[in-house]
């Protein structure tokens, strides 16, 4: 395969994480506007732990996604009492507190005569493991896509399962729910701590491809975009916010001759899903239409 | 303490520049119960037609500060046709999220438009500092702070004296009574928006002329700005607007005063965090937030 292609499938992949973590908290009927904050914790706390404290990459990268998922369970807390538009801003001011905070973050040791470790608003450099190790690009672009399948099942299970349905059903409504005996305040702080994870994971590894992360990647844009990959794709399955990467990524940003014009054409068609199908295009009833039919061929 | 009290006014001065963003947000808001993120961005627009028109024509203040508004308002109704007219009732949080992605795209507009990035803007004046006892004035702060005064003064005499203030205020009070006295709604809306996008594109000529530069980072900067101080205050409310772009003022001068202007952006962050914990509704705003939780706390 080429470079090229492996690197566009790889990002597809790193990115879906975060697009998934973001449509779990749709379904409870919550808008953040900062899992970048989590993805951004996990690729600092991954990093260092292979980089600086000689960890291997699975126990850092569990590390990255635990950090990030205690984070975001601590954020939750705070702020999952207030609620729609004021819980946005909230998780809006956390990530960028978080992005300001690793602008001044610096902690570095000296490895083999050099200095290694974040530097502030210069970023986290040689965070070489994958390349130390000798992971070629097709073995590390199966290792996330095995990891984005873990994930996946691990979402279609919880479709399955009760807590599935408590979560759909909050995010129906919250006061229905909580008059059925349900702790919508706790099962939403559960689906922001899981979010995390997910991010965490997506953000591991992406500092291990890249080997560098700066504050700056993950700035607001990475969190509106994570945010509509499962308005575009759709709230109805898991291969909602998929779909949406694969559409922003791998043919807006990938083809040369739109990659100029992205984001109007991306932002419009976020707008204008918003207007005609504003639960993407895989919503509910389109999910229960295929469902039926796919029934039906079977019977 | 000269340095404490010079700081404070040195804050009031910057925080005038808030307090007029803050002033068309909260209008919105006020009206439609929306929140209009590509309100900054509609902004920077303006003032990049502003600069189109100082380049191209060496035009005077007074020509590239109406064609400032004059753009930031043509902008303004195209957001507000695209993501919030076409969006259906009560759905604030679909427009809040539609406007942002348009905030890409207007982004990505003005980047393929104008490539430098960094372009001149005609300086509001060239006067020098006055000074009075012990502290010291920059007179086109002391510009913006009036101007800041007289918007507010003729915005109340527009709310509260004229027919067409007491339709606004009949919808932002209650939208289904104002229909049912004859009152169209989405005229009333548009008309509202198009006063806020004119009051921010002479917000925005103001500030762009005090730093005698405009960069496509302009309308990141004022959205987040004005969202604050808006947040500080209470959504919706005038008075809190003001009060709150003053704090975020004041608060920041004497911040970059002790801290360095490293913390400065962190700081209104957190402090956006902390009213968003502790006071949802900020210092004058209703309290929705409020209300809602013992709504559910009673089930």
């Amino acid at each position: 395969m080429d470079d090229h292609l492996v690197g566009v499938l790889s990002n597809i992949g790193m990115i879906s994480f975060i697009a998934l973590s973001a449509y779990l908290l749709l379904i409870v009927g919550e808008i953040s506007f900062g899992q970048q904050a989590f993805f951004a914790i996990s690729a600092y706390a991954s990093g260092i732990a292979t980089a600086m404290w000689g960890w291997d990459f699975w126990p850092g990268l569990a590390w990255g996604a635990a950090v990030a998922a205690a984070a975001a369970v601590l954020v939750g807390i705070p702020t999952l009492r207030i609620r729609g538009l004021y819980f946005s801003i909230a998780t809006l001011a956390f990530a960028e507190m978080v992005r300001l905070v690793f602008e001044v973050f610096k902690y570095q040791v000296e490895i083999d005569g050099e200095m290694v470790g974040p530097d502030g608003s210069d970023g986290f450099r040689d965070i070489r493991y994958i390349f130390e190790n000798d992971i070629t690009a097709v073995e590390y672009m199966l290792m996330i896509y095995g990891l984005l399948a873990a994930v996946l099942c691990a979402f279609f299970l919880l479709e399955r399962s009760r807590l599935g349905s408590i979560f759909r059903m909050i995010g129906q409504d919250p006061v229905l729910a909580q008059m059925q005996g349900i702790d919508v305040t706790a099962y939403k702080i559960l689906a922001l701590g899981m979010a995390g994870l997910v991010a965490g994971i997506g953000g591991g590894l992406y500092a291990h491809l890249t080997t560098f992360v700066e504050p700056k990647i993950f700035n607001v844009m990475l969190g509106v975009h994570s945010l509509a990959y499962g308005l575009i794709g759709g709230l109805g399955t898991a291969f909602g916010p998929l779909i949406g990467v694969a559409i922003d990524i791998g043919f807006l940003e990938s083809i040369r001759a739109i990659s100029g014009y992205r984001m109007i054409a991306f932002g419009g068609l976020v707008a204008v899903l918003l207007i005609f199908r504003p639960r993407g295009l895989l919503d509910e009833a389109a999910v229960n239409w295929i469902r039926l039919r796919l029934r039906r061929r079977h019977a | 303490m000269i340095d404490f009290v010079q700081n404070c006014f040195d804050g009031v001065m910057l925080g005038s520049s808030y307090a007029l963003l803050a002033i068309g947000f909260t209008l919105i808001f006020g009206v439609m119960r929306r929140l209009n993120l590509s309100y900054g961005p509609s902004i920077m627009l303006g003032a990049f037609v502003g600069t189109l028109v100082f380049l191209e024509f060496r035009a005077g203040g007074l020509a590239v500060a109406a064609a400032t508004v004059v753009g930031a308002v043509l902008v303004g109704i195209y957001v507000e046709r695209l993501c919030f007219w076409a969006i259906r009732q009560g759905a604030a949080v679909a427009s809040m999220v539609s406007s942002f992605a348009i905030w890409m795209q207007l982004e990505e507009v003005v980047t393929i438009a104008f490539p430098d990035r960094t372009y001149p803007f005609p300086p509001l004046t060239r006067t020098e500092p006055m000074d009075f006892g012990p502290f010291f004035f920059k007179v086109e702060n002391l510009i913006m702070f009036a101007c800041a005064v007289a918007l507010t003064l003729g915005l109340h005499l527009l709310l509260y004296r004229t027919r067409f203030g007491l339709r606004i205020r009949a919808v932002a009070e209650n939208p289904d009574a104002a229909r049912y006295m004859g009152i169209n709604i989405a005229a009333v809306t548009f008309l509202a928006f198009a006063c806020a996008s004119a009051i921010g594109g002479i917000a925005g000529y103001l500030i762009v002329a005090q730093d005698g530069q405009i960069t496509p980072l302009f309308g990141l900067w004022a959205t987040f700005k004005g969202l604050i101080a808006m947040m500080l205050g209470g959504m919706g409310s005038i008075p809190g607007a003001i009060l709150g772009g003053l704090l975020l003022g004041v608060v920041e001068a004497q911040n970059i005063w002790y801290l360095g202007t490293e913390y400065r952006d962190l700081c209104a962050y957190a402090l956006l965090f902390v009213f968003l914990v502790f006071r949802p509704g900020g210092m004058f705003g209703h309290t929705l937030a409020e209300r809602e939780r013992l709504a559910l706390r009673r089930v």
